[in-house]
């Protein structure tokens, strides 16, 4: 009976319908403590509020329904809703929780930078449903599109960690370059693209025989590689480039430089459109988030927000 | 009903799970040795940095240990089971343990001494930065804030950027003392060797001198790429201080780009 009964909760609980896009996009500022609200149509902020202590990672819901920020210095996530922007509730998420990625079956999986260890929370209840015992300060996390390996970056042991779902068991060690940042699957799975940040490396990496399988190396000796997102015709790599000061594109079959998009200082989060037609950049040490046009590879705004912008999402 | 059952499972499916780190076949055993003091804060750094390798080790099938010599044992010492040693000792020691062990790096953690680094003895590897570097760093801070009276150091327990908040949040948690530069040099030497075994694939003395001579590609938590120079230095970020405060970085912005490492040494080997 008792079992019949949480079914049924879990049933009323699973949202049914997908939530309306706000147009809106989410950044986390981890220098003022806030989240700005930038309107995604007129590039405008529309809204700065609290909340809570070095906010860095964040992420959206499968349905959109609920936005997710990790307030990494009070070891939790709180649950907002994108629409009205009212905290729904808030859960302890381990020690010091920086990056988290959403899982498709709603789960998130965060890096407990502190604590090298991975954990999988299960947002609904703020139940943790695993953990994980990774390298020394996890970062990244990635999620192949079937939700059956996760990708944990550690920056100070300097490998992709790669878990098997529903197992959450390690399944490879990729020794990668110095601090791996982040890293992105292609749509089937079979490739991941990850950073290094201090060997200024840009890696593809083969997902079936979890194998490096091409290395590009920034010519530009400033670029700290951080963020990495695929266009949506996974035939373009961005590359958040840090000290740079500028968006790296690259061919993402021949791994060369196209592009390199001047933004704001210390540029570290990336985010696209729906339909891949704007990139958006945190540039934390200007304070201002870059929205830049992929077909031209130009700024076409400089958003100021709050202090040292960290990650970006957009509800589109 | 059907539907009812796979919600069952599901919900049993996001029931907690521990999953044990990962095993596999008998670890390679790499022995360092560490010759100076049980006292200095160097050997903190070299087993917070033993940890560390350890950590990664595990998922590598590589696991480190230490021994510790006393500096009077040194002289009968058989250096040949250890696959690099790690010193905090002055430069007449240093100059001799480098002789006894010949052949395997040998890593200066303490000695700041100039007249070591141009001598450029056969692997004898300075993580500890040389006086000079020092008094460069400080005389770039000068030229951007003359009137300051700074030191500059290898390392600092209040620094954060580039991570160093972390390592300094373990060290503090491991040791209950901040970390100073030379438990930074500690931490670093244990770090350089178990990245360097870990990529060159081989814990093999020769191997690794030549892979450390050659290849290294660290990341000592200082934001920049580091490897060592001809005269066996470690290019490094220095940390600029003054009265024991945090003020910044060098190379110093507006003086040498951040990267340009040899802004700070230009010390070459006096043949």
């Amino acid at each position: 009976m008792i079992r019949l009964f949480a079914a049924i909760l879990c049933v009323v609980m699973s949202p049914a319908v997908p939530a309306a896009p706000t147009h809106r996009i989410f950044v986390t500022n981890e220098g003022s403590d806030d989240l700005s609200v930038i309107n995604g149509k007129t590039l405008e902020v529309e809204k700065t509020f609290t909340v809570g202590k070095r906010p860095r990672g964040i992420g959206l819901a499968p349905d959109a329904s609920e936005l997710y920020v990790a307030a990494s210095e009070e070891n939790v996530i709180l649950v907002i809703d994108p629409s009205t922007l009212k905290e729904l509730r808030r859960f302890e998420a381990g020690s010091d929780p920086e990056t988290f990625a959403v899982h498709p079956n709603g789960t998130i999986y965060i890096s407990n930078e502190d604590a090298a260890m991975a954990s999988v929370f299960d947002p609904k209840t703020g139940r943790k449903v695993a953990e994980i015992p990774v390298g020394l300060e996890p970062e990244g996390v990635a999620i192949s599109p079937d939700g059956k390996k996760v990708i944990v970056t550690s920056e100070s042991t300097n490998m992709l960690h790669v878990i098997g779902v529903p197992e959450h068991t390690i399944i490879a060690n990729i020794l990668v370059g110095a601090r791996p940042r982040s890293a992105v699957f292609t749509r089937d799975g079979n490739v991941a693209y990850a950073t290094s940040e201090i060997s200024g490396e840009v890696k593809k990496v083969d997902m079936n025989q979890h194998k490096v399988v091409a290395i590009t190396k920034i010519a530009d000796e400033k670029a700290k590689p951080k963020d990495v997102l695929l266009s949506r015709d996974e035939k373009t790599l961005y590359v958040a480039g840090g000290r740079a000061d500028a968006v790296i594109v690259l061919d993402a079959q021949t791994m060369q430089v196209k592009a390199n998009i001047p933004v704001g200082k210390r540029v570290w989060g990336l985010a696209l459109s729906r339909d891949g037609s704007r990139l958006f950049s945190t540039d934390g040490a200007s304070n201002s988030v870059s929205a830049i046009d992929t077909a031209t590879h130009k700024v076409i705004k400089t958003i100021p927000v709050g202090e040292m912008p960290w990650g970006i999402v957009i509800d589109d | 009903m059907k539907q009812i059952a796979a919600l069952i499972a599901f919900c049993a499916a996001l029931g907690a799970s521990f999953t044990p780190r990962a095993g596999g076949p008998d670890p390679v055993v790499v022995t360092l040795a560490y010759v100076g003091s049980a006292q200095a804060s160097a050997l903190f750094g070299i087993r917070q940095g033993l940890e560390e390798a350890n950590l990664q080790g595990q998922f590598l099938g590589q696991r480190y240990v230490l021994e510790v010599i006393e500096p009077g044992a040194a002289p009968a010492a058989d250096f040949s089971s250890y696959a690099a040693i790690v010193a905090a000792l002055e430069k007449e020691n240093l100059r001799m343990l480098a002789k006894f062990a010949r052949g395997r790096a040998v890593f200066n953690l303490i000695s700041e001494d100039d007249a070591l680094r141009a001598a450029c003895i056969p692997g004898l590897l300075h993580v500890i930065p040389s006086s000079t570097m020092k008094r460069n760093a400080e005389a770039q801070w000068r030229k951007v804030h003359p009137d300051a009276n700074v030191v500059a150091m290898a390392w600092h327990g209040d620094f954060v950027k580039f991570a160093g908040r972390d390592l300094n949040k373990r060290f503090q948690k491991a040791f209950n003392t901040p970390m100073d530069e030379r438990a930074w040099a500690g931490w670093a030497a244990v770090k350089i060797v178990s990245d360097s075994i870990a990529r060159g694939g081989a814990a093999d003395p020769g191997v690794l001198l030549e892979f450390l001579s050659s290849r290294l590609s660290f990341d000592g938590q200082k934001g920049v790429d580091m490897n060592f120079r001809p005269t066996g230095q470690l290019r490094q970020t220095l940390l600029i201080t003054e009265g024991g405060r945090l003020l910044g970085e060098a190379p110093v912005r507006g003086v040498a780009a951040p990267d340009d490492l040899d802004s700070l040494d230009t010390a070459a080997c006096s043949g």
